[in-house]
């Protein structure tokens, strides 16, 4: 068993799970969808790492690819940016771009569902043995969408973050939510980051930024919802409020 | 124009290792965001290869 292909996203696969039920548990305690859509978001984080680490364990399935390339390389980011949309943005236009989020998921769904695979086009390293990858898609059309979602979800997760910190810094309050959006930042970017590095040929990258970032924004989670000792309780929302 | 009408929780102060960190943070942030975005719309426009 290959410590890099295996453990490492299979790390990332209990994280998430953990992280995505805790979510869920404050979502049915206070309700409010961007916490429905973290949850989600989170689950589908999770199912992404389940997938890397039954490839590593067991060699190629392409219905477990499938659903890798789905949740785990396409919607995930969107997903949780989504949930920041419904915090930060009017609910009018939060619902438009569900709207649109869903129906292109769906569209999304089909195309990977549908899509023609050659899993010898994926490369392999000394060091990680084989990682998931998308060159294993031969059909066209549908690895382009990817980065489409994922500049959507980088904009609306990441961006969201450094506004929320940026909101909070400026007035000096709440500062276990400053230090919390910092680390769901960098945990946001770390998979974007390491997919980059990973669609350059760089081994492991993908998989060592994806468990780092899920630890990371599980801590921002923690901080951000945990106040400080000596600040007073908050009943705010993790990240800043609609101006 | 007072300190005050510029920054009106000017009074309010994090701790100190904050007040340097934070804004340090963020920039960072900032930048890897700009980067990554560049660097998924180049590859979204086919402007760099994906092999």
């Amino acid at each position: 068993m290959n410590i890099f292909s295996t453990l490492l996203p299979f790390a990332s696969c209990i994280v998430s799970f953990v992280f995505a039920f805790l979510v869920f548990k404050r979502y049915l305690a206070r309700r409010g969808p961007h916490l429905l859509l973290w949850g989600i978001g989170m689950t589908m984080y999770g199912i992404g790492g389940f997938c890397e680490a039954y490839y590593g364990a067991f060699g190629w399935n392409s219905l477990v690819f499938r659903f890798w390339y789905l949740f785990g390389a396409m919607l995930v980011a969107a997903w949780l940016g989504q949930g920041t949309v419904y915090l930060l943005a009017k609910r009018k236009w939060a619902d438009i771009l569900m709207v649109v989020l869903g129906l292109a998921s769906v569209y999304g769904a089909i195309r990977v569902f549908g899509a023609q695979l050659d899993p010898g086009m994926m490369g392999s390293s000394l060091h990680t043995g084989s990682e998931l990858s998308g060159r294993a898609i031969t059909s066209g059309g549908v690895r382009v969408l990817t980065p489409f979602f994922n500049l959507y979800g980088t904009i609306t997760l990441v961006g969201g973050a450094a506004y929320s910190v940026w909101i909070f810094w400026r007035k000096r309050i709440l500062l276990h939510r400053v230090i919390g959006n910092i680390f769901i930042a960098a945990g946001a970017l770390l998979p974007a980051f390491g997919g980059t590095f990973s669609r350059f040929g760089i081994g492991g990258a993908l998989y060592i930024s994806e468990l780092l970032g899920a630890i990371l924004m599980f801590i921002g989670f923690l901080r951000a919802t945990t106040p400080m000792e000596s600040a007073p309780k908050s009943t705010a929302p993790i990240a800043a409020p609609k101006q | 124009m007072t300190d005050n009408d510029q920054r009106p929780s000017g009074e309010r102060k994090y701790p100190e290792l904050y007040e340097k960190l934070v804004p340090i943070a963020l920039g960072v942030i900032l930048v890897a965001i700009v980067v990554v975005l560049i660097v998924a719309a180049a590859i979204a426009f086919g402007l760099l290869s994906w092999k």
